[in-house]
Order: structure tokens, then sequence, then C-alpha cells
């Protein structure tokens, strides 16, 4: 507590001594401390095949109380608080993630996320139409792309969905029960970077200041197999007391090393050796500020230096895993600068690799057929558990591939055999939004009961449509990408699971979480497809060539427009030498009026032409053209 | 009135007729024309230096990692390798592969797939193949690289490449320790040749098949785990660690060919590590030729071409064409012992092994799928090629012969068949209602169903051999399909005795042949040029000589021989029997005659085979498209003509 007053004081302009002992500002700080908590954690598991899973979560929770606007926060970034009022959201979860978690060697991840972008939020006021939710949901996604400097401002109602099944609301209301709506959209393409980590530290009280936010530097956290950035908001209102709310930011990095890539001969490894460098303190505006440790399953063959302070066991679903604590806050009690460093050191000379066995429920997805006009996109689900399992799948297809309903078919085979017998799965639930052409994306969620140890394989067909060429985004050889789907379902066990419990915000409230079913959600594959892709350098050859064209054009036109064209009768001009030559003079002293000079130009031009014998147009203009301009200055003068 | 009956616009011009004095004259000239067009292809003034298009690729830009360790791994797995194949003589050692990769670090699975031999009498045969994914740290697994090796086993009829396998492990155990891939890496281990590979990709993608699959021969099953949209794939044939040089083999199934960027790339980045590398690439003694550099050129060309033509694949690459991966393989000969070169075995396969690092970290660069460069060249010379709009014209001079004499026929089609009536007719200039009845009155219906009776005939020799009750007669598979089809063609040589098509039929058939002969090649050429060419080489001037009119006898019985000598069947025993001559001189010539009797039904056969399990489409276009021609042409060459119509003429003359 008392550090935490430290801090708050330090922020403000008046001497630190004279502060740091006075008790009348006490009972103000106290109430602050009450309000906004911060808490800094990091979880690492070691995973199966020399992974090592290192995972942060931040999370701010305010007690605002009766406050009418919440533009006054402390720990809370004022974006986030803002965002809440202005667009009436009241669940928002961002997901920016590269690579892709491998259930079957790593088991469930803390936060689920697919690759790229996922944006899904829970929108709710009592005067919210659908139509309006469609723009406070693209106005939410850009102000998001502004705060995390990703390319959300692409979400829009071309891929954007409603879920209707399978996402479950996390926060909760107050009062009147007003009516709630949710959005989703992904965007596979986004490449995550450097440019979204600094932002995303930016919301962090602390910064990358202090802290356990200081390990994650970009040089370190891009080089992982899978990093994925988390920004979860939520708002608790006491369903009797409208007052009584809370504002949740959880922020969260999970990220998975490979040891194999750290260059190195065995597999130890160490916080610095993971993330470039010890642990330089805490944030000395966290409540809490703690690492933990798995030491059982994969965690057990390494001995850790220095020891943890403390051990506990947390059984989740009838399955035990022990955690090693270290506590920071009481790591740095003492005074002098140092850093902190955790090492892991292996067994020596043990190589043999050891059989995991793969969670109760995974999923691949992939694209079959050939060629570019259509194809199938499955998707398989295995439950290997020994009890049938309950599964819904949300596929979100793009609008530039055809899904046809009428070819949704799910097969299953016993997770022995290695092929789908013709036996299909009824479904005991469907929701199906067909997809309109540059419009709308088709939405298809479906739920069915997975039979024990067996497969399922949902197919649907889709067509490949050919775009207009400026909706090819570049690189169109590149090919177009399918989100990944969302799986969902209930287990029975707690066997790899380690997602947080819905009502608690630290990790430590999933420490004996136990409960009847555990809620999953999975994310599969990305896909690639490639459309039919016209050959892009045509267009730039025709380019090329009607530049050409029109600059060619543009010359006799412009003389053309801008010129008069005199055509004089040919009969006037005589073929006989002699005659010419009087004719000339003639006409000369005759039109003394006319503008003598170019008169005369024009005369032997054409005088020039004939005797040529090519009577020629151009010539005359171009003459023209270069008697004109002195003209015209002349008759400015 | 009608753009084509407007009797203004009279076909029956001057120039026409002058031209049709000359057809089979400026027939020749076009011939002559294709002829050298393709020839003056291999000059250098007409092909050109081979460039990479494609930027991403920058082969090169970066330094090879691979060092010294590697072979020595390669070295040590192959000792491994080398112990296990005493135990498997018939097999492959897939435990110990499937261990290799797992100790690795990879993602490794297995594949099985079953064939049931069409000739095989209902027996299945089982194969195994056997691959390691490199989960890639910069993607989500969307797209991916294969690189493969076939395993032969001991007892295999075909040249030794186990050290493939080591090769393609130590790359792997390499590619493990970098964190640089954006693209899955999958590590494929095939067996039976061709079969395997394509089973693994029909099951990669086709996953299971939907309906029942009881009809088809290869049943490819699922795989149980992917990586993404398949960019490139990189075949390596080794033969040993210590290699001579190295042939990089393109040519895939119907003649289809990678980007002639990933072709380049190979070259330019085998010419900085140094190791001697080419297309067709022989021995160093056979490379020091004293030909010309055109010669060389010329040789080269048709070498290529030839391969080409059978649309066979020469190698496992050429099954992923199919789904449009850009494919090759690396073949890697063995070095024969020489006094001059003496090289550490400690550090032999380094070169080989940089090559394959930096053509994978080429591969890995790209950003889009091939797509610049060339899908469609001849390779003249490693670093020379045609592209597709210099060697067209060859072939389009060639057929441009069907269509014009298809033209002037046409056009003069009236004055052929008024010239006899010359005599009562007193108005010769008019033209009009005379003309226009001459060509609707021909007889189009009976002609039409000649034409559907022929292809008939064709059709039969694509499907019959697959029957059920002619795979339960006791013979075996190439007499079978060797018999069917001979007695098809006698079916053809007999039918012009036996259907005699009525007055003006011959005229109209000899015209509807000129065309369809020239659309079928145009579009054959157009899908595989080297087939397309060749046919037209050998055949354009059978058909230029055909004349369904008035002949000479000698000429018209050396244009039946001519004929019958361009018979699918007889075109494709004289090809064999050439090449058993070479293959084995000490054969008397009798004997010679027999084994390649024999060899052509196995021949055939295969090819048969090869159209229902690969898609290789040359049985179809013979059976279906060749055989109907040459019924046709046939037809033309005895030029039966119905009686009454020289019964009617005689009438009119009286």
């Amino acid at each position: 507590m008392s550090i935490y007053c430290c801090c708050f004081l330090m922020t403000t302009p008046l001497a630190l001594t004279l502060l740091l002992l006075t008790p009348l500002t006490q009972s103000h700080q106290f109430q602050y401390q009450t309000d906004e908590q911060f808490h800094e954690e990091l979880v690492v598991r070691p995973l199966a095949g020399d992974h090592v899973n290192t995972y942060f979560q931040f999370t701010t929770r305010w007690h605002y109380g009766s406050q009418s606007n919440l533009y006054h926060t402390q720990l809370t970034p004022r974006v986030i608080a803002e965002i809440l009022q202005t667009y009436d959201v009241k669940e928002l979860h961002i997901g920016l993630t590269q690579g892709l978690w491998r259930y079957e060697s790593w088991g469930y991840p803390i936060v689920e996320a697919t690759g790229g972008a996922e944006l899904w939020a829970w929108f709710s006021s009592p005067n919210l139409t659908n139509s309006s939710v469609n723009k406070q949901w693209m106005r939410l996604a850009n102000v998001f792309s502004g705060i995390l400097c990703a390319s959300l401002n692409f979400v829009d109602n071309t891929n954007s969905i409603a879920p209707k099944h399978i996402f479950r609301p996390q926060f909760m209301e107050s009062g009147n029960q007003s009516q709630q709506f949710v959005r989703y959209a992904t965007l596979p393409r986004e490449i995550v970077c450097t440019e979204n980590l600094t932002p995303w530290k930016k919301l962090l009280p602390c910064g990358s200041a202090s802290g356990l936010a200081t390990l994650l530097n970009s040089g370190y956290v891009h080089n992982t197999k899978y990093h994925s950035l988390g920004v979860k908001v939520r708002t608790l209102c006491d369903s009797d007391d409208s007052n009584n709310c809370i504002v949740e930011l959880t922020q969260t990095a999970n990220l998975v090393y490979d040891l194999k890539l750290l260059e190195q001969s065995n597999t130890d490894f160490s916080l610095r050796r993971l993330f470039g460098m010890g642990l330089n303190g805490y944030c000395e505006l966290a409540t809490s500020s703690k690492i933990y440790v798995q030491r059982n399953e994969q965690g057990e063959r390494f001995q850790l230096s220095p020891q943890p302070q403390q051990e506990l066991i947390s059984t989740v679903g009838g399955y035990s895993v022990l955690y090693g604590v270290y506590d920071i806050q009481q790591q740095f009690e003492g005074p002098g600068a140092r850093l902190f460093n955790i090492a892991w050191v292996g067994p020596k000379g043990n190589s043999k690799r050891e059989q995991t066995s793969a969670p109760p429920l995974y999923a691949h997805r992939y694209l079959l057929g050939n060629g570019q006009k259509h194809g199938r996109i499955a998707t398989e689900v295995i439950n290997s558990h020994y009890e049938p399992l309950p599964v819904v799948l949300m596929e979100l297809v793009p609008w530039y591939v055809h899904a046809y309903l009428h070819t949704l078919r799910i097969c299953s085979k016993p997770q022995h055999l290695h092929e789908y017998t013709t036996s299909e799965l009824k479904f005991n639930l469907l929701h199906y939004a067909p997809g309109k052409q540059r419009e709308l994306p088709t939405h298809l969620e479906v739920g069915f009961m997975l039979p024990a140890r067996s497969s399922a394989l949902i197919t649907i067909e889709v067509d490949y449509l050919l775009l207009k060429w400026l909706e090819y985004p570049p690189d169109a050889n590149h090919g177009h990408y399918i989100g990944s789907a969302v799986i969902s379902s209930q287990l029975p066990i707690g066997r790899n699971y380690t997602a947080m419990p819905p009502e608690g915000h630290l990790f430590k409230d999933s420490f004996n979480a136990s409960r009847a079913t555990y809620t999953l959600t999975l994310r599969t594959e990305a896909l690639i497809v490639s459309l039919p892709t016209p050959d892009f350098s045509m267009p730039y050859n025709v380019i090329c060539l009607a530049c050409t064209v029109v600059a060619l054009a543009f010359g006799p036109i412009h003389s053309v427009a801008t010129k008069l064209i005199i055509v004089e009768r040919q009969t006037t001009i005589p073929r006989n030498l002699l005659r010419k030559i009087v004719h000339k003079l003639s006409n000369r002293f005759s039109r003394r009026s006319a503008p003598a000079v170019a008169a005369a130009d024009q005369q032997q031009s054409k005088q020039d032409g004939k005797d040529k014998g090519i009577p020629s147009l151009l010539e005359q203009q171009l003459d023209q053209a270069e008697s004109k301009k002195p003209r015209d200055k002349q008759a400015n003068m | 009135m009608g753009l084509l009956s407007d009797p203004s616009l009279s076909t029956h011009n001057k120039l026409v007729d002058n031209l049709a004095k000359h057809m089979r004259k400026l027939c020749y000239a076009f011939y002559t024309a294709g002829v050298v067009w393709f020839m003056c292809l291999a000059l250098p003034e007409f092909n050109h230096g081979t460039y990479l298009s494609e930027n991403a690729l920058s082969p090169g830009l970066v330094y090879p990692e691979i060092r010294i360790d590697a072979n020595r791994l390669a070295v040590q797995m192959l000792e491994e390798l080398q112990r296990e194949r005493k135990d498997h003589q018939a097999t492959t050692p897939h435990a110990w592969i499937l261990a290799k990769l797992n100790e690795f670090g990879l993602e490794t699975h297995t594949h099985n797939y079953t064939l049931r031999y069409p000739f095989g009498g209902g027996k299945e045969f089982h194969g195994k193949n056997i691959y390691g994914i490199l989960r890639a740290p910069r993607i989500g697994s969307t797209e991916g690289i294969v690189f493969s090796a076939p395993y032969r086993p001991p007892n295999s009829v075909h040249v030794d490449i186990t050290p493939s396998v080591p090769v393609l492990l130590a790359f792997a155990e390499f590619a493990r320790r970098k964190n640089y891939w954006a693209k899955d890496l999958i590590f494929l281990v095939t067996e039976q040749e061709q079969l395997g590979m394509q089973a693994w990709l029909e099951a990669y993608h086709d996953g299971d098949k939907e309906g029942d699959n009881s009809n088809s021969y290869l049943l490819a099953g699922n795989l149980p785990a992917r990586a993404g949209s398949l960019q490139a794939a990189l075949n390596i044939e080794v033969q040993d660690l210590e290699i001579d040089y190295i042939d990089v083999k393109i040519e895939g199934l119907n003649g289809k060919l990678p980007n002639l960027d990933m072709f380049n790339l190979v070259q330019r980045i085998m010419a900085r590590e140094g190791v001697t590398s080419g297309y067709k690439q022989t021995p160093r003694k056979k490379r020091r030729s004293n030909f010309s550099t055109y010669e060389q050129n010329l040789r080269q060309m048709l070498a290529m071409l030839s391969t080409q033509s059978s649309g066979v694949p020469n190698g496992n690459h050429g099954l992923f064409h199919r789904y449009r991966i850009d494919a090759l393989t690396i073949s890697a000969a063995k070095r024969v012992t020489n006094s001059n070169v003496k090289s550490n075995p400690s550090s032999a396969a380094v070169p080989l092994l940089k090559a394959i690092e930096g053509i994978a970290r080429s591969l890995n660069n790209l950003l889009e799928r091939f797509h610049q460069s060339f899908f469609f060249y001849v390779i003249v010379h490693n670093d020379r090629y045609i592209s597709i709009g210099d060697y067209m014209p060859a072939l389009v001079a060639l057929i441009a012969c069907s269509f014009l004499k298809a033209y002037l026929t046409w056009s003069t089609l009236d004055v052929i068949e008024r010239r006899p009536q010359q005599d009562g007719d007193v108005a010769e200039g008019y033209l009009g209602p005379a003309m226009q009845s001459m060509k609707l009155s021909l007889p189009y219906g009976v002609v039409l169903l000649y034409l559907a009776l022929a292809l008939f005939i064709g059709y039969v020799g694509n499907v019959l051999p697959l029957q059920k009750y002619f795979m339960e007669l006791p013979l075996g598979a190439g007499p079978l399909t060797g018999s069917i089809l001979v007695a098809l063609n006698l079916i053809g040589l007999v039918l012009p005795f036996v259907v005699v098509l009525p007055a003006g039929g011959l005229e109209l058939l000899h015209i509807s042949l000129l065309l369809i002969y020239g659309c079928a090649l145009i579009v054959i050429g157009l899908l595989n040029f080297s087939l397309g060419f060749f046919v037209a080489v050998l055949s354009v001037p059978m058909v230029v000589a055909l004349n369904t009119g008035k002949m000479n006898r000698t000429l018209r019985g050396l244009t039946r021989l001519w004929t019958l000598l361009l018979n699918p069947l007889v075109v494709i025993y004289t090809i064999i029997l050439i090449m058993s001559f070479y293959q084995f001189p000490e054969l008397t010539f009798q004997q010679l005659l027999l084994r390649a009797a024999s060899a052509a039904m196995d021949a055939v056969t295969f090819a048969l085979i090869d159209s229902v399990i690969y898609g290789n489409w040359l049985y179809f276009a013979i059976c279906t498209v060749f055989l109907p021609l040459w019924i046709i042409c046939w037809t033309l060459a005895l030029a039966k003509r119905s009686d009454n119509k020289i019964s009617q003429t005689k009438l009119k003359a009286n």
C-alpha cells in the first residue's frame, strides 16, 4: 500500500520529502487505492517439444461507482473508459496474433486467439438497434485501429457477423435487462509486429518503464513461434445497484518460445535468455506483481534457481498442477538496484522425447480440391475423450467465396480409422446467414454431439469468385484468406485446461476453480485460397498504352481545338509560275487590313505545300501554331 | 439476305482459283516454313537468355549457413540407413525414418494408401509415405513448401538413390534450428516411385473423396496433417554423397513444366555453390563433344521435346504440376572415380546441402505463388530458352496448311463438281443458285454419321480394356490391351471398304477431316507443344498429299502406303522398334521385331494405366483423337466412290 501511495504522490508537483511524511493525505489516498487496482502476473509453462509458454497478464480493475462520466481515470487508460460509454460497449476482446497455437502438443492456451487480428464486442444499451450497433461497431474498430496501430479499420459489415450461439457474454448488467448485441470480425491477413506492441504497452500504467512489461522487448517477442497480444475490457455491474460498477481491463501477452531456435545446445533457459534481460523491478503502481512457474508435467525435469518462495497446488477438474510462485515485490524489498533472473536447468544428457497425450478436443482445418474455380472447406474436430462432447462450430466465410449450404456434410469416424465412412452426424443446431456479394459474409454455426473417441469432418463446398480488378489486394497472387473457424465445447475434465474462469480476473483465480463443465473455445488454422487472378501485368500494359495514345492524340486535338482553320479555295491559286507570282503580289496588296506578317507566313506555307504537291492541313496548322503566339502577343499589346 | 448466302460475296474469285491451282505447293511452303522456323530457334539470335523475373526470389542474397556438421550427419545417417537396408530388402525402413524425423523435433506422420491394380484381378497393393512437418515460426500454417526424396528398396530395378534420404534428413535437422522460415516445410519420403507421390498429393488435395470410391484404382485416403497451400516443391534424388554433376529434371505430367523462374533459381544457386548442374546434364566425358553450338542447341531442344511428348513425368516432381505447384527434381549423379578431382569425403555433400538451403531460403522469400516468367518454354541451353511466343509460330505454320487446304477445297468445291457438267451448262458465269444447291445438296448427315462412327471406334478403345468381362479373360494386361487396339485398328482399316459414302461425301469428309485435324492439333499443341509438333511434322505432309480427285495411279498407291505407315499403332511400333534397336544391338532382326512387339504391348498398357491412375492423357488422345482421324485419312486415301455417282455422271455425259 505504501509503495502505491508513494508513486501516486510522485506524480504530484509537490516536493517529495514533504509529502512522504504527511499523514493528512492518507485518507485521500485510501479512497483511490480501493477504487483502482493494477496487477501484473507472469506465468511460465514449459511445453512439450522444447517449447516454453510465457503468459503475461496485466489487470486493471476500476470500481467507479456513481460517476456519470469516466473521464477521470487513474490507472485505466482514458480511451478505454471513454469508449465504453461512447459506444455502449459492455465487453470487448481484441487479439493480435502471429503464429498458430498447436493444441496437439501444447495443450490449451490460457487465452485463445486466432492468427491475425480478431475482434469481438458486446453492445448493450436501452435504445440500441441493429443498424446503430453496426455503425458503433465500425467506429469502435476504427478507434482501436488508431490505439493499437492495427488495420482494424478494415472491419466493416462485409466481414463482420453477429454470432448466435458460440459466444456467451462475460459482463454483468445492472437493473433492467436491455437487448444485447454481439459483433465478431477477423482479419487473418494482419501481420502483428513491433508497431502493435509499443502502443499496447502504452496502455499499461507503468508503460514499459518498469515491471514485468520491461521483459517484452520486440526483438525477443517477435522471435517466438507464437505471440499473441490481447486486450479484454468488460464491465461488471451490480444487478440491483446501477452505481456499483467495475471496469476491468485485462491485457495479455501470450508467447511460445522454441528453445531450439534460441541457438543453444541444451534445453536450459532463463528469463534473461528468453527476454534478453532480467527483471529490473516491479511496477510501483501494481498491487501485486507475481511470477508463476509450472513445476509438474513438462516443468518437472527442470531445477529452478532461485527456488520459488512458495508452491501452490491447483486442482481443476481432477487434474492437479503445481506452481512455484515468486512475489517480485518481496524480491525487490531491500535497497539497491539489481536484476532478477530465474533459471531453468534441465537434466544433462537426456534427449529422450516423452510422448505427450493430445488434449481432449482439438481441430484442424484445410482446403480441399484443386483449381481456381471451386473447392471444399474441411474442418476436422477430434474428440479423444471417452465421452461424447457437444461441439458448436462457427464459420465466417468471406463474400468472395460462395458457400453452398446444401453441401454441408458432417461425417464421423472412430479415431483409430483412417478414412471417413459415409455415416453422417446429425446436427442439433444450425444457424446460417447466406453471404451477399460485396456486402455480407456467409455465417454458419453448426452444433452437434461428437461421439466419444471419434472425429468429425465438416465439409462445405465453395465457389471462388472472380473479383473486379480493383478489389484484388496488392500481391494478388498470394491468395485470399479465409479466417479460422471457432469451435466451442464443454469439457467435463480439466486436463490441459488453464483458461480463466469468467468470474475471476487474476491468474490465481483459476486455481482450484473446479466446476461442472469447462467452456472451451478453439481456433483453427486460417486458409489461403487462390481466387482466379488475372495477369496483373495486363492492366499495367493497358495503362501504359492508353496513356501513350492519349499523349499522341493530345497534340493534334489541342491544336485543332485552339486554332482557326482557314481553307482556301484551290482555284484561286493559278498553276502557272508567272501567274503565281502575279497572284501573290496582288494578294499581298489587297489584304493590307489583315495582320500582315501572319497572313504572309500562312500564304507562304500554303504555297510550299502546294509546291510539293501535298495539300496538308496538318502542316498548315503547325505553321499556324508557330505564327499564332506572336500574333496574340501583339494583339495584347 | 444473309452474309453467307449473299451471291455478291462470291468466294469464287480469281485469287482463290489461282491459289487453288497451287494449293499443294502453297501448303508445302507453309510446312517448310514451319520446320525451318523451328530449326532457326536453335540459333542464338532466335532465343533469349534466361533471367529471374520474380524479384522476391533474390537467389544468393543470403550466406549459406549450413556447415560441415550437416554433412557429417548425412554421412552418419547414410551408414545407419545402409545397415537398415540389410533388413529391409523389399520395404522401406519406415520406423527408422520416423524416429529420425521425430528426433529432430518435427511433427511426423505416416500416410497409407492402397492401389487396386486394374489388371491385378482384384489384388490390392499397400504403400506408406512418411512425412515430417517443420512448423514455421513466422506463419500460421497457411503456406508450405515440400522437400521430397523417393526411397527405393534394395531390390528395386532402378538406380540406387539411397543417399537422398540422409541428405533430406540432414537438411531437415539444419532447418529445424532456424527461425526465419515463413512457410511450413514438409519433408516427405515416398516409396514405390511415382505412385507414392501421386497418392500423397491426391490425399493432400482431395482428402476423403466424396461418394463411394469403388471405381477408383488408387485409394489415397486422407492425411493426418497438412501445411496449407503448397507453393513449391523440390524433389531430391542423390546417387551418392560425392557428386559429379546435377541433372535438373523439369518435365512433368502431360508435358507441363515448372515456372522458368524456378529452373533459373536452381541454376543460379548451383552455379554459386560451384556444383556442375544443368538441364539434361551428362557426365563430363560425354559433355566434351565436338558439335557446334547450333547443333548442341538443336539436340537439346529435340531431347526436351521428346521427353515432354510422351507426357510421362521423368521424376516425382512432375505430379505436382497438376495441382499448380511448381516443382522440379535435382538428380545428383555419382562421381565416377576421377584422378583429377580429389574430394574430402567428410565435406563432399556440403555444396549440395548449401544449394538446397539456398533454394529453400529463396522459396521461403516468395510472397506470391510463382506467376511471373514463363510456364511454357523450351530450354535450348542451360541459360537460354525459347518462349511460347517464339515457338508457337512453327506449329501454327504447320497447322495452317490444313486450314488453308480446307478453305481452298471448300471454295473450289463447285468448280470440281461442275467440271463434268460444263459441256451441258451454257451459262458458265452464272453461279448463284447452282452453286448454292451444290453445297446444300452435299450429304451432310451421312458424313456426320461416318465421323461419329470413327469417333466411336476411338472411344471404345478408351473404355473397352477396363471392362470387367475383358479383365476376367485369362490374358495378360499387355496382350489384352494390345489385341483390343489391333482389333479396333482392323475395324478402322476395313471400314472404308464396307461403308461407301454417297456422291460428294468424300469431298465433304475431306474438308471436315482438315478442319478437325487442324483444331485437334492446335489444341494438343497448346496443351503439350511437343506432342502436337511431332504429330504435325509427321502427319501434315500426308494430309496435304491426300486427294479425293483424280490422281496418278502410282501416286495414289504411294499415298495409301504413307497413310498406312502413319497408323498410330504402326507409329508406336516403329518408335519402339528403333528404341529397342539402339538398346539391344546384339539381337537379330527377328528377335528384335518380336521384342519390340511385346514392348509395344507393354507400352500401350502402361499408357492406359498412366491415364487411369495419374491422369496422363496420351492414351486418350491417341485413342479418341488420332485413331478416328487416321480412319478418315485412310478412307480418303482409298477414295472409294459409290457407283451410282459414276453412273450418274456417265448418264449426264451421254
